[in-house]
């Protein structure tokens, strides 16, 4: 016990910053703590707790006022395992310090309780909050008694753990039965296309199904609601979390112990088994090109060094699994979960008026559209983290910026480059294909398409500047630079916060003012290039003089 | 070539890494910098190739001054960095041809130094593949190779022989002396003593941030009769 917990210890100092780190910008990490709580996770828990506490009221209509938070909790489950799948490869099999641990007297087991608990507490930080604020809905929402808040706590803390199990246990089975692949990069890259598939498969499945949001409540009004038999069988913990809260009988709450007890017995086994054999010996990917050394220099000529730089960075964010996924390939998801968006919504009341409005050129709804790109692009363009880590993952070489000939101001700017075209590739897609949907006309997506342009180019500058502040530069592995990154989060914060001002103070002022849609349109307009102006002008003088200092 | 005048470097206000630290590099001397671990060798690097800034002091480079145009300075230098561990992910000939473009390498003198120096290093095999595939060896030679692509003027190297097998050492301090024949300047530390005895013109040691010798290792070895190298440097740096 004691071992474990000195190596989840030393595993946790390993993500989180260095005291060091922490205390050279104190007064910085408090106002964006500030920020991201106040501008962000408050609110979200907040829209959280109020929609379970609201559809817990109408449930309980029909007497199934669990089913509410059970789908629910059965959702985050849902998307904790997706999430979680590449996590879990990467941190039994891909990270850095495994090279450290083999070779010490420590049992299988050891390596991964300690590796999986560490993983649990720093990606279960936001879950284990949207949880709470789900329990919290469901027991004001269903009157509860009072011993539901403590077993509401015990479940905030303990539900994230089976679905991290299932991922741990499929990634040493794979890596057990894929021996043969040394390649570590084909393996991380397959996974990752795999939640990718899996995503879009889940999509396409709803999208067949006739499925919207109308259809949802009244699915979930039926005591036997097919789905939810299916997802409890999948994840047992829930019924039996959400029955102890309701009810508060003590089997219940043993039960949904018991589940997780034997889960976690099952995971250490197989870990003792499978683990060893299959991390032992992974070799670093690495494919051997067949061309000789003459036919490779033959092609060699001086180009622009913002051309060779751009390459470098496109190369080293493709090649890398934790970046392509992470990075890369979400912005292609984007697409997917705009699909869905309309497919939930479709034949809705809600999707009808919005495409009549389009269609009738309603300012309103123009507005919302127009109001909704911005939004998006800027959402996205946080999300993929390109420029909240581009220094960041320079990581241990980041002297390489600092030694060569180049100016900093030129690096950062093909590092925005690079973030503004990965970025558009996916939502400029969207938006054309709303836009022709929509039968907007050539002007008007014209115009959308330069918003959501200008939008993604104020996110990068604005990225690459809160980056430049305080760099995550010692990581063990390239998903260890973008795990548990303050940057990344305080930056999405901060983007997320004055975006939503900038959207919220639009549709009020369209509201509450004569001012008419077209004006406001403008005005936002105008607002983003003076974004643009102000984070570009950041990066030029203060991103450039922060890298001087690091 | 290399002016490094009354610098000192303090980290987090608290850690003085080098107290008002002078010496020069001429052109065709080849300097080793010694020192124990910790003694300032890699900051004293850092601050030559600008990765940090000096509190005070004047560091001039080919005659140009850091604060001022440090620009120039960098396209003076070819820096072999403490740790070869960089952009594993690219081919050795993509990484080889990002530093030709950034030191503006013409097109026909980048191939020719890439075939000449990766047969010098027995790197034409292993070139095209990524240098993940490579040994720790194999990438410190490559950056060798890229620190003397652009033929700079001023070499700076931070334990460049780490992890070399002996031909590669032995190729590299040829290179060196060549290097100084044509009038250019060697500025590279060391942990190996008879590297630097049996290469160096002159040796800087150092100590806590402070010089505590500056000059030839004969007249160094005449100070202390009879006594061998290594006991000269362990009284000296253990006093």
């Amino acid at each position: 016990m004691k071992m474990y917990l000195r190596l989840v210890s030393a595993l946790i100092q390993g993500v989180e910053p260095s005291d060091k780190e922490k205390k050279r910008n104190r007064i910085f990490y408090i106002v964006m703590a500030c920020i991201a709580g106040f501008g962000i996770m408050l609110p979200m828990t907040f829209f959280v707790g109020v929609i379970i506490y609201s559809m817990t009221g109408t449930l309980s209509q029909f007497g199934t006022v669990e089913n509410g938070v059970e789908i629910f909790l059965h959702l985050i489950a849902a998307f904790s395992f997706i999430f979680g799948l590449n996590v879990m490869f990467s941190v039994f099999y891909f990270s850095g310090d495994i090279e450290n641990l083999l070779p010490l007297p420590l049992r299988p087991y050891q390596i991964i309780a300690s590796k999986f608990t560490a993983a649990l507490m720093s990606e279960s930080v936001m879950e284990c909050l949207v949880i709470l604020a789900a329990m919290v809905g469901y027991i004001l929402g269903g009157n509860m008694p009072l011993y539901s808040w403590l077993i509401a706590v015990i479940g905030t803390f303990t539900m994230p753990v089976l679905p991290l199990i299932y991922c741990g246990i499929i990634s040493m089975t794979v890596m057990y039965f894929t021996r043969f692949i040394k390649n570590k990069d084909a393996v991380n890259k397959i996974v990752g296309i795999f939640t990718f598939a899996v995503i879009f498969g889940i999509v396409m499945l709803i999208s067949k199904s006739g499925f919207n949001s109308d259809k949802l409540v009244e699915a979930l009004s039926k005591p036997d609601n097919s789905v939810l038999a299916v997802m409890n069988v999948i994840f047992p913990t829930v019924p039996f979390l959400v029955k102890s809260m309701g009810t508060g009988t003590l089997l219940d709450l043993l039960i949904y112990l018991g589940i997780n007890v034997i889960a976690v017995t099952v995971f250490m086994l197989i870990a003792q088994v499978l683990y060893f054999p299959s991390v032992v010996g992974i070799g670093q990917g690495a494919s051997h090109s067949k061309k000789t050394l003459t036919e490779v220099i033959e092609k060699m000529k001086l180009r622009p060094v913002t051309v060779t730089y751009l390459k470098k960075e496109f190369r080293l964010l493709f090649r890398t699994p934790a970046y392509f996924t992470n990075c890369v390939m979400i912005n292609f998801m984007c697409p997917v979960f705009v699909y869905l968006a309309y497919v939930v919504h479709q034949q809705t009341n809600f999707m009808e008026s919005f495409i009549y409005g389009i269609h009738s050129g309603n300012e309103e709804t123009v507005l919302e559209f127009v109001l909704g790109i911005s939004a998006v692009s800027v959402l996205v363009t946080a999300v993929n983290c390109i420029a909240s880590s581009g220094l960041t993952r320079e990581g241990k070489h980041f002297s390489f910026i600092k030694y060569i000939p180049v100016p900093y101001i030129t690096q950062l700017n093909v590092k925005a480059l690079v973030s503004i075209v990965i970025s558009s590739s996916g939502m400029l897609l969207c938006v054309i294909a709303a836009c022709i949907w929509l039968h907007t006309g050539i002007k008007f997506t014209l115009f959308c398409c330069l918003l959501c342009l200008l939008s993604i180019t104020f996110a990068t500058y604005f990225g690459l500047y809160m980056d430049s502040v305080n760099p995550k530069l010692i990581w063990d592995d390239e998903l260890n630079a973008l795990r548990g990154n303050y940057n990344i989060f305080f930056n999405m914060a901060v983007a997320i916060v004055t975006e939503a001002i900038i959207c919220a103070g639009a549709y009020l002022l369209f509201r509450f003012t004569d001012v008419g849609a077209l004006m406001i349109i403008i005005i936002v307009f105008v607002l983003l290039m003076v974004l643009n102006a102000v984070s570009y002008l950041l990066c030029r003088y203060k991103a450039t003089k922060n890298i001087e200092h690091i | 070539m290399i002016k490094f005048e009354n610098v000192t470097k303090t980290y987090n206000r608290t850690v003085r890494a080098l107290d008002d630290v002078s010496f020069h590099v001429k052109g065709g001397e080849i300097v080793g910098f010694i020192g124990p671990n910790g003694s300032g060798k890699t900051t004293t690097m850092k601050l030559l190739t600008g990765i940090i800034r000096p509190d005070s002091g004047k560091i001039v480079v080919n005659g140009f001054n850091i604060r001022e145009d440090p620009i120039k300075v960098k396209e003076s230098i070819g820096y072999i960095a403490d740790s070869p561990d960089m952009f594993l992910r690219l081919k050795g000939t993509e990484f080889l041809q990002l530093i030709a473009d950034i030191y503006k390498v013409p097109t026909e003198v980048c191939r020719e130094r890439i075939e000449k120096l990766a047969e010098k290093f027995g790197l034409t095999q292993a070139l095209t593949s990524p240098m993940m595939s490579y040994s720790h060896g194999m990438r410190q030679k490559i950056m060798v190779i890229a620190a003397l692509m652009h033929k700079p003027p001023v070499w700076i190297l931070d334990e460049p022989m780490i992890g070399l097998d002996p031909k590669s050492a032995f190729e590299l301090k040829q290179l060196m002396r060549e290097h100084t024949k044509e009038g250019n300047a060697v500025f590279f530390s060391t942990h190996v003593l008879e590297v630097a005895e049996k290469l160096c013109d002159r040796v800087v040691i150092i100590k806590n941030g402070h010089i505590l010798y500056d000059g030839t290792l004969d007249d160094l070895e005449k100070q202390n009769k009879n006594e061998s190298l290594e006991n000269i440097f362990l009284e000296l740096t253990e006093k």
